[in-house]
Formats: structure tokens, sequence, C-alpha cells
């Protein structure tokens, strides 16, 4: 066929190194790893006990749960979907475990597989009010949470309920080569769901889904249903975070889990994933994850106020976003 | 001014000399324009032939390159909307804009509330907004429409009024009306035309723009014409005929452009539709496409072209009746998904919103709809999809820096032929294209052209809809006009396009008027 006609490639760059920088994909998780670093060698300078093993274990244990949660979170708003329930599912797990396990007498493993069902089932309902009524979903979610968290005081009357039970506490304070379990499952985790978005079929469609819904339908996508499952599995997520800070603290706390929400979304957003969906990836929101838990534990080793730690966590929030802003115009409209 | 009271007034609107270009493409040169108070003039041309962007330096969305726009005489320059409001410059815009949920005097006054004043405050003035209101409807002669009604429950035709009003509250002196009677039934169209003649009676200057011929002879004194944006005539209405003004729209027929030739063998009927019926859209359609033939389907925004192609393949849902086969057994549009597996491809107009994924690389884009095809055990085999990629770049001629570009970063034809693409498995028997070359330069038209025909002539069913009456005239194997969604005329291939324009224009309730 003819070639003669010649149209003129894609508008040439006339931006400035920065913006050729940052409108690149992977920029986000290139400067998320150097600001990783920059942070170990602040805290190392500040404190002594900072970079120890120890310490970085400490970590590890910290941020595990959160981790969980923003790991199934990252596909989900990937997808254009949002989960703002998570944390009061894990929050309620907790508390569903201890009260079937300590009150009804069920066995701990079996209470714990019920427990996991139900944050499933949370997902499933969460999911047909966005994908089939096409409720928002960020009040879908908080109902959600309302609803789920009022449930877990329920339970409990707003007690905080032991939960001692050899094994199952192994979970939150296990060690494998002497290192902490919790770590070792988030990994494993953010493994797994790296493999599912890079190489399966319905990890395609994920950022199909979210890059344009539209286009997705009217190329046969089943896009309802990548929503869907993916509520669910923010839904299981929850359960297993809620699990394994039960396991942790050895005791189930209706309340413990939910100031954690805005943490979950905030690495999320800080990982680079985009609000407006189709863009992201677990390994931004993983380095985000330890870039929150050490900016935690390196202001505390320094005896900076909780109150200030949330100021802090508040600005790299923003700033995050505000970068995200400018990459997608970077990306060009 | 005492001097100019003497001579001839001058013209209510007179531009002269516009030119604007866009990235280096001159999309308008050297165009005039003169509207007389009182007057209307009615403002043609094809797709792309430059009229928004008239309209829209006129009304101050764009700013021009050369050129002057006088308003009774005033040089005039517009740097944004307000100011040529302030001008007297309204535009009644083709998608109807009005706020719902707000009354009809707010919505009328919106732009410029009445306030009361008091010390330190400003409070809206209800009262006067409402007769004002009252007065403007009036002067258009719908004091049946209540000012404290909700605009959310008038009708269509009612709420275009309710717009006319709020164009002309203050002082209009020029008023732009772009296809005004698009959604609207010929009775309604009628009242629009009771209005337009009140505004000339108050000496307003009115642009009319459609593209239905009967109205423009109708109610206009002048027609001007714009072609590749530059002037292609102007006709006293009274004198002119119809095929002299479609001759100035359509010029001679672009014969480079379809000069394409096929292998013109045809195989079984790959899909036929008898009584398609979409409420409110479509009304008993009936027609067939052969494997190995482009057939094209014409007709102006709002005839049901818009739905057509998705009602086949599925999109619009179960929502459909009538009966179609495809590759000969029935087949009941439900989903896209459906559509698909029952082998119909779909590309649909609005590229960037229905058709690309923006942010993904062309490879995927192009697998995507297949994907399960690229899988090995468990796993999406990238190196496969990036085999497959790179062949369809080759076979289409895909400009691009290979499959890993990101899809937005190409130009507007190439991403029409990744979109293309997707749909060239074995499964796929019929190939449905909304609008496929809209925003596309012209020399990646022919190339889609050309790929289309090479498509058919690999024994592809091909339904092109579109209203751009020279690519179904110049692309068709046969072709078909729709107007309000029936099939008004079928042709073969070689009808000049303005057969095609003259079929969707025999609407009876016009011609009987």
């Amino acid at each position: 066929m003819s070639t003669a006609n010649s149209t003129p490639a894609a508008a040439g760059s006339t931006r400035g190194p920065f913006l050729t920088f940052l409108g690149r994909p992977s920029s986000g998780v290139v400067m998320l790893f150097a600001f990783y670093i920059l942070l170990l060698l602040v805290f190392s300078l500040l404190s002594p006990f900072f970079m120890t093993v120890r310490n970085m274990m400490a970590i590890g244990s910290n941020i595990a749960f959160i981790g969980l949660m923003a790991a199934a979170g990252t596909p989900l708003i990937i997808a254009g979907g949002l989960d703002l329930s998570v944390a009061a599912i894990a929050g309620l797990v907790g508390v569903v475990i201890a009260v079937l396990h300590g009150d009804y007498g069920m066995n701990i493993w079996l209470a714990a597989v019920v427990a996991i069902g139900l944050g499933a089932l949370v997902g499933a309902v969460n999911g047909l009010f966005t994908t089939r009524l096409r409720l928002n979903p960020l009040i879908v979610t908080l109902g959600m949470m309302s609803i789920v968290s009022g449930a877990a005081l329920i339970l409990t009357g707003g007690l905080t309920k032991p939960l001692m039970v050899q094994g199952f506490n192994w979970i939150g304070q296990g060690r494998i080569f002497d290192i902490p379990f919790p770590p070792i499952l988030m990994l494993v985790v953010f493994i797994a769901l790296s493999i599912v978005l890079r190489r399966t079929r319905f990890g395609r469609f994920v950022y199909a889904v979210g890059g344009n819904p539209e286009a997705s339908r009217l190329i046969g996508l089943p896009v309802e249903r990548v929503q869907m499952a993916l509520y669910i599995l923010s839904g299981i997520s929850g359960a297993v975070a809620g699990l394994v800070l039960a396991a942790m603290l050895g005791a189930a706390a209706p309340a413990a889990a939910a100031p954690h929400l805005l943490t979950v979304i905030a690495a999320i957003i800080l990982g680079g994933t985009s609000l407006y969906g189709g863009r992201g990836s677990v390994w931004g929101t993983l380095l985000a994850v330890l870039i929150l838990g050490t900016l935690n534990n390196g202001l505390t080793l320094n005896d900076v106020s909780s109150f200030w730690q949330d100021v802090t966590k508040g600005v790299v929030l923003m700033l995050a976003v505000s970068l995200d802003q400018i990459r997608t115009r970077a990306l060009g409209e | 001014m005492a001097d100019k009271a003497k001579t001839v007034p001058p013209p209510r609107l007179e531009m002269r000399g516009i030119g604007k270009s866009f990235g280096g493409v001159a999309v308008l040169s050297d165009v005039e324009l003169t509207v007389a108070p009182g007057e209307v003039l009615a403002l043609l041309g094809s797709n792309g032939a430059g009229k928004s962007t008239l309209v829209k330096i006129l009304t101050g969305v764009y700013t021009r390159d050369a050129g002057t726009v006088q308003v009774d005489g005033e040089t005039s320059v517009f740097p944004n909307p307000r100011a040529a409001v302030t001008a007297g410059v309204r535009l009644l815009p083709q998608e109807i804009s009005v706020m719902g949920d707000m009354t009809v005097a707010e919505n009328i006054s919106l732009a410029d509330l009445p306030v009361r004043r008091g010390p330190g405050f400003a409070m809206v003035d209800d009262r006067t907004m409402r007769e004002q209101s009252r007065a403007l409807l009036d002067q258009l002669g719908f004091s049946s429409i209540d000012p404290d009604a909700l605009v959310k429950r008038l009708s269509v035709a009612e709420q275009r009024i309710v717009e006319i009003a709020r164009a002309l509250a203050g002082q209009a002196r020029v008023l732009v009306m772009d296809e005004p009677t698009a959604a609207l039934t010929e009775q309604e169209a009628e009242m629009i035309f009771r209005i337009i003649r009140r505004l000339k009676e108050q000496q307003v200057a009115v642009i009319y723009i459609s593209h239905y011929l009967n109205e423009v002879f109708e109610i206009s004194d002048r027609i001007a014409v714009l072609r590749d944006g530059q002037n292609a005539g102007t006709f006293d209405t009274a004198s002119a005929s119809r095929g002299e003004v479609l001759a100035a729209m359509l010029g001679r027929v672009a014969g480079d452009l379809y000069d394409i030739k096929g292998s013109g063998e045809t195989g079984d009927e790959v899909l036929t539709v008898s009584g398609l019926t979409v409420p409110g859209k479509l009304d008993g359609v009936d027609f067939s496409v052969r494997g190995g033939e482009i057939v094209g389907v014409f007709g102006l925004i709002g005839s049901g072209i818009e739905t057509l192609g998705r009602a086949i393949y599925g999109a619009l849902g179960p929502a459909t009746s009538g009966t179609i086969h495809v590759t000969g057994s029935a087949y009941r549009p439900e989903s896209a998904g459906k559509g698909k597996a029952r082998g119909i491809g779909f590309v649909a107009a609005d590229r960037k919103h229905e058709g690309i994924i923006g942010d993904l690389t062309v490879r995927e884009n192009m697998v995507v709809p297949f994907q399960h095809r690229y899988v090995h055990g468990l796993f999406v085999s990238q190196s496969a999809e990036t085999e497959q990629a790179k062949r369809w770049i080759d076979l289409l001629g895909i400009r691009t820096r290979g499959p890993e570009q990101v899809m937005r970063t190409l130009s507007g034809g190439n991403q029409q032929k990744v979109c293309v693409s997707r749909w060239l498995v074995d499964s796929v028997k019929l190939l449905i294209l909304e609008e496929p070359t809209r925003g596309v330069d012209v020399g990646a038209r022919r190339e889609i052209y050309l790929e289309l025909r090479a498509l058919a002539d690999r024994g592809l069913a091909v339904l092109v809809v579109s209203s751009d009456v020279e690519e179904v005239a110049g692309i068709g194997d046969r072709s078909i006009v729709l107007d309000r969604g029936q099939v008004v005329g079928r042709f073969d291939k070689g009808t000049p396009p303005a057969t095609l324009m003259a079929a969707t224009a025999n609407d009876p309730a016009f011609n009987a008027a």
C-alpha cells in the first residue's frame, strides 16, 4: 500500500527535562525509591537505633496489616473502584473470631475461615451496590464502613476481647528464619498480586476497565465482573489484615484498625496509583507503605509527637497527589 | 454619528478576512460574512468546512489569527465569550444547555441577575427577574411558559425556547443558532421558525446553521456556504436552486480520495436486518450486508445513525426489536460481549471516550478484546502479543515507534487503525464502524478507506455508519440513507453525494409547508 503521505509524529517534546521525566510511566516508582533511600539515610544519621535489624523487623511487623489492605486496594482503585470499608472490616473480623471462639467455643481455624468469608461477603455487597446499582463507591463504602464499625462495637459492647490461642497467635507473632511472619505474608501477597496484574488476562482487564470503562464495555470485556471480583478481594484482604492484627495483639479490639484507613488510601495514592483509574502498580504501593511506616518509626525514635506525625503524613500525601496531577498533565491530555 | 445616519445603515455584523489555523493547519482563510439587521443568513458547509470554528471566533471562544469583526460598524475584539455576550452577540448551541433544577426565570436571567442592594449586601430581586423573564417570553410569543416552573419539567422544545429567551436577554444584536431544530419534531421546529420571524421584526441579525436544506430555504434570506475553510458562494435564497447550493457545499466529488479498486466479489449474506426498531431512534430498518461488501449508511445527526451500529452489535442491550441474522442464523443483540462472540466487531464513533484506552500501550489496546488467545497455561504470553501486534502494525501501516508506544500519543488516524486492528481475527465476520474517519487527516483517511476495502476483499462484511455524506457515497458498494429513524433511500455505488443528501431532505412535513 501507499505510504506517500507521512503524518507528523506525535507532538515533539518541547518541555523541560523534569516534565519529560515525570511523563515516563516508571518515574513515580523511581522517585519513591529515591525518597525511601533518603528517609533511611536521614533517620540513620539522626538515631543510632534506627538502622538495626531489630528496628527494621519492628517496622516490618507494624506495616504488614496496612500493606495487606493496600495491596488489594491497589488493583481496585486501578479498575476505577474504591473501598473505604476495608479497615472497618479488619476490626469486625477480629471481633467475630473472638466471639465465635471465645463465646461459642468454635474451633479457632473454623472461626477464622468464617470471618474471612464474612469479609468476602461485605466486599460482594459493596460490589453489588457499585456495579449493579451504579452508585458512587465513595458513598457506598463510606456507608459500609459505618455499618461494619458499628456492628463490631455492638458485638463486644465496645470492649476489647482477649484472643490468646496457641498456634493462632503465631500468625501475628511467629517467625520464619527469625523474620516475623506478618511482613513475609504481606510480601507474598504483593508478589502474587504483581504477577496477577502483569501476567494474567484478569490483570490486563483491570487496567483496561479502569483506563476506559466505556471502551472496555464496547469491546465486550466483563467490566462489572472484574470490579466485583476486586471488591470481594478487598473485603478478603481486610479480613486477613484483621486476623493478622488480632493475632499480633492477642486481642480483638473493634476499633483498632479503623484509624489506619487513611494510611491505606494514602499509601495507594502515594504509590502512584491514579484515583482516576487505569494507572498504578502494587510495587509503588509497597514502597509507599514502607515510606509511611519508616516515617512513623523514625519520627517516633526521634521523639516527635504522634500529633506531628499526623501532620507529616498529611503533607507527604498532599505533595504526592499534587505530583500525580502534574504527572497526569505531563503524560498529555 | 450624524454622518452615518444619512448613509445606508452598516450591517449588523461584518466579518472580513478571517483566518485561523491550528498547529500550522489553516482551518479558515480569508472568510467573509455579513448580516444585515433583521436578516436571516443560513450558514452551510459539510463536516470540517469551518462553520464551527467561524462561530467560535464570532462568539469569543477562539481568537482569530487574521481579519476584522465589526458589530454595528464598531470594530470588536472578543477575548472571551463574556465579551461577545456583552457586545450583543449571542449563541444558541446545538446541545441544549439549561439548568434543570432552576426555574425558567433563573435560567433566563442567570448571566445578569437583577439585584436589590442594601447596606453592604445584595440580594437577587426575584420579582424583577420574574417580570423580565415574563416580558421576554411574551416577546417571543410564549406567554404560556410559567417563569416559576422548574426547567426540567418542560418539554425539550420549551427548554429550547427558554434558552432562546436567555440568549436574547439584555440587548441581543446577533443571534447564532446552531442546528436549533435537531432534537425537535416538525411542529416544534415550526415554533422556532415563528420565533425567528419575530426576531426579524425586531432587527436582530440571525445566523442559522442547519443541515436541513428545506429548513434553510424556508427561513433564510441569504445562504452563505463554506468549504474547506473558505467562502464557497453566497446566494439569495429566493432565487437560488438547491442544486447550486449543494454543488457549492460539496464541490466536485473528491475522486482521488475514494478511487479504490476492489475485487468486486461478494459472498453470502453475513448480516440481514429486518424491521429493526429501537423506540424513539430507529423505526423498522431493513437491509443486508454480504461478505466482501462495504455498505454505507448515511444520515444527519439525530436520524438514527448514532444508534444503528451499536443496536446491531448489542451495545444497547436487549432494547431492540425486529430480526437480525448473522451468518445465516438468528441473532438477538444482548450485550457487547455476545455480539463479539457472534463474530461482530465494532469501532465506536467517539474514539477518545469509547475506543482507545489511552494509558495502555498499542499492543495492549490491540489484543485486549480477544485476550484469551494469548494465554498459555496460566499466564499471558507477552511475546505472542508482541508478535501479533507487529503483524497488525505492518498490515495496516500504523505509524508508531513500536508496540510499546502509549496509545494516547498516537495521531487520530493511527489510533483509529489500532481500533480496527483489534477485530482482525478469524472469528469476526462483520465489522461495524461508526464515523470511521472523524478527526482523521486527509492522508490517513485514504489509508483507512484502502484498508476497509482490503478487508472486504478478504471476505469481511463491512458496515460503515457515518454523517459524512461524501464518505458514504465514496466508499459504499451500496448505500442507505436514514432519516428520523427510517430508511428513506437506497443507492448503488457511484451515486453522487448530493443525491444522498437530497434524500434526507425529503421531509414530507416541510414539503407540505
